[in-house]
């Protein structure tokens, strides 16, 4: 195991007072990424504290829904971290109604907009968030406006076009003016 | 003294994309900064869900212009790994030329920005032409002047010959001197110096509480590049310094990119030079199986990161992209801290954002 690897892997142990599972894997030029699943979204707190001690940075934060749309039964959240070139994602499991994560910006100044953007877009609550205004979409719309609306590329393409057509074409054979 | 809130919108701040500022003054200081993004948020993220991967290539080299193929060649990067897929080491290098080249384009546009701000209009007149060097090439090579269509998972979707490849050694002599020259005049000229030398200053320290990246990053001193931290494509075999300053402020940035464009026309030079013959791409694209990945890379503006999951379909079932104008966004207030209110332009241009990219 390498001086990164080892290091992550205990300081992960000494925040969240277990050993976590990490994966590590090599791409074909040798650079590294390590994958680990933390077992509560609270655990992602001390974790981040700890990685920040390293002198981690906080790179990205992807949310998404598992399985894809529209079969989702739940959340993930996964938090993207540099380490001088390293890239450790730790990923949490979070139920698809009711979803909560503690905020990291306390920690890392630039999950401000991170925590803010998967806030409005997924329906995830941020715990401790300093700034919970919205980033992107507007005030007056519900949070994850994209499980719910109808995208406007679906809205007009040609099955919903000739579909509608079809509907048409029925309601005026069933009421001829 | 009391404290004013101004509004600024693209048209104030000479922005090319709209975002806006909600501005907390001083006297005639900057003392807060909001901004309010979002005004041209298309839900691409969303959108390439219901793509498959080849749609997804070209959605994504629309996602902005600057740096239009950084998007696709790293979207392609992240599939190439997830597939076990390992590209013609000839299309390594022609995915680092195209990359290169609109590096150089880009950091050109945004030292002619910061030229026209400072009321510098035949200095910003000499950079634009200059530039144009760059955008005919690209338009000889790849038949476009922006979106350069040049990448294919496995590969790339150009092959240039003998004459092109002399073509373009001409054109980047071409520039090698009027880049020097263009360096020597943002460090030496005395209006250029007056005008951006302590402005817009972000230490070290707040770069690295904000996670800046690229230029605004280097600038403060922070020797970070995704080319030499995790190479990727052809940059493991190429020779370059990373660019660093250490002030931090407005000139530093420029001084930064005008440097990285000189590294640039070296690039090409040593990746034309080094280019090995044989295909430019796979000639078959295996079934990519479920699963998550990262993929890297140092766009224009610094480190883009994607984030790339599937379930064994050819659609993903989600892609994240972080680009390097999201952390820089939230630095600015620190740049702007104590700032004239007249500095607001220069500074928010100097740390080139592309408000396409991030809103997305």
């Amino acid at each position: 195991m390498h001086e990164v690897e080892a290091r992550v892997e205990l300081v992960l142990a000494g925040a969240l007072g277990a050993r976590q599972v990490v994966a590590w894997r090599r791409d074909v030029k040798g650079v590294a990424s390590g994958w680990c699943r933390l077992g509560e979204p609270e655990q992602v707190l001390p974790a981040a504290r700890a990685l920040a001690g390293l002198g981690a940075r906080l790179s990205m934060v992807s949310a998404s829904l598992v399985p894809a749309a529209p079969n989702a039964t739940g959340r993930e959240v996964a938090y993207h971290f540099d380490l001088d070139g390293t890239t450790l994602t730790l990923t949490l499991e979070l139920p698809l109604q009711g979803a909560r994560v503690p905020s990291l910006t306390p920690v890392y100044r630039n999950a401000d907009w991170q925590e803010r953007e998967f806030r409005e877009l997924y329906d995830i609550e941020v715990l401790g968030h300093p700034n919970p205004g919205r980033l992107f979409v507007d005030r007056s719309l519900e949070p994850a406006l994209f499980e719910r609306l109808i995208p406007y590329s679906t809205f007009i393409n040609g099955a919903s076009g000739e579909k509608l057509w079809r509907q048409v074409q029925a309601a005026q054979q069933e009421n001829p003016s | 003294m009391s404290r004013t809130v101004i509004t600024l919108g693209p048209r104030q701040l000479g922005l090319e994309e709209p975002m806006y500022f909600r501005v907390q003054t001083e006297g005639d200081r900057v003392c807060g900064l909001e901004v309010l993004a979002g005004q041209v948020h298309r839900g691409m993220e969303h959108l390439t869900l219901k793509r498959n991967f080849y749609q997804n290539i070209t959605l994504l080299e629309r996602l902005c212009s600057l740096c239009s193929n950084s998007h696709p060649s790293t979207f392609c990067t992240a599939l190439e790994e997830l597939a076990g897929m390992v590209i013609p080491p000839r299309a390594e290098y022609l995915r680092a030329v195209a990359d290169e080249i609109k590096r150089i384009a880009s950091h050109l546009f945004n030292c002619a920005v910061v030229a026209h701000i400072v009321g510098e209009h035949t200095l910003f007149r000499r950079v634009m032409e200059l530039r144009e060097i760059v955008q005919q090439s690209k338009e000889t090579i790849y038949g476009n002047r922006m979106d350069l269509a040049a990448n294919c998972i496995g590969g790339v979707r150009y092959d240039p010959d003998a004459g092109a490849i002399d073509y373009l050694k001409n054109q980047l002599e071409r520039l090698k001197s009027p880049l020097e020259e263009l360096y020597r005049v943002f460090e030496d000229a005395a209006v250029l110096r007056a005008a951006t030398e302590g402005v817009g200053v972000l230490t070290r320290e707040q770069a690295n509480e904000f996670g800046v990246v690229g230029p605004v990053a280097r600038a403060a001193g922070i020797d970070y590049d995704v080319r030499k931290k995790s190479p990727y494509g052809a940059y493991d075999r190429l020779s370059f310094q990373v660019a660093i300053e250490g002030a931090g402020d407005v000139r530093a940035r420029a001084l930064v990119r005008l440097a990285e464009a000189r590294q640039a026309v070296s690039l090409i030079e040593q990746c034309l030079d080094q280019l090995p013959n044989g295909p430019v791409a796979l000639a078959s694209f295996p079934e990519v199986p479920a699963g998550e990945v990262i993929a890297k890379s140092e766009a224009p503006r610094g480190e883009l990161i994607y984030y790339l999951k599937t379930d064994g379909t050819d659609l993903p079932v989600r892609l994240k992209w972080r680009v390097p104008s999201y952390p820089n966004w939230a630095a600015l207030g620190e740049m702007l801290k104590g700032e004239p209110v007249s500095r607001i332009p220069l500074i928010v241009n100097s740390i080139d954002p592309c408000i396409s990219c991030t809103d997305r």
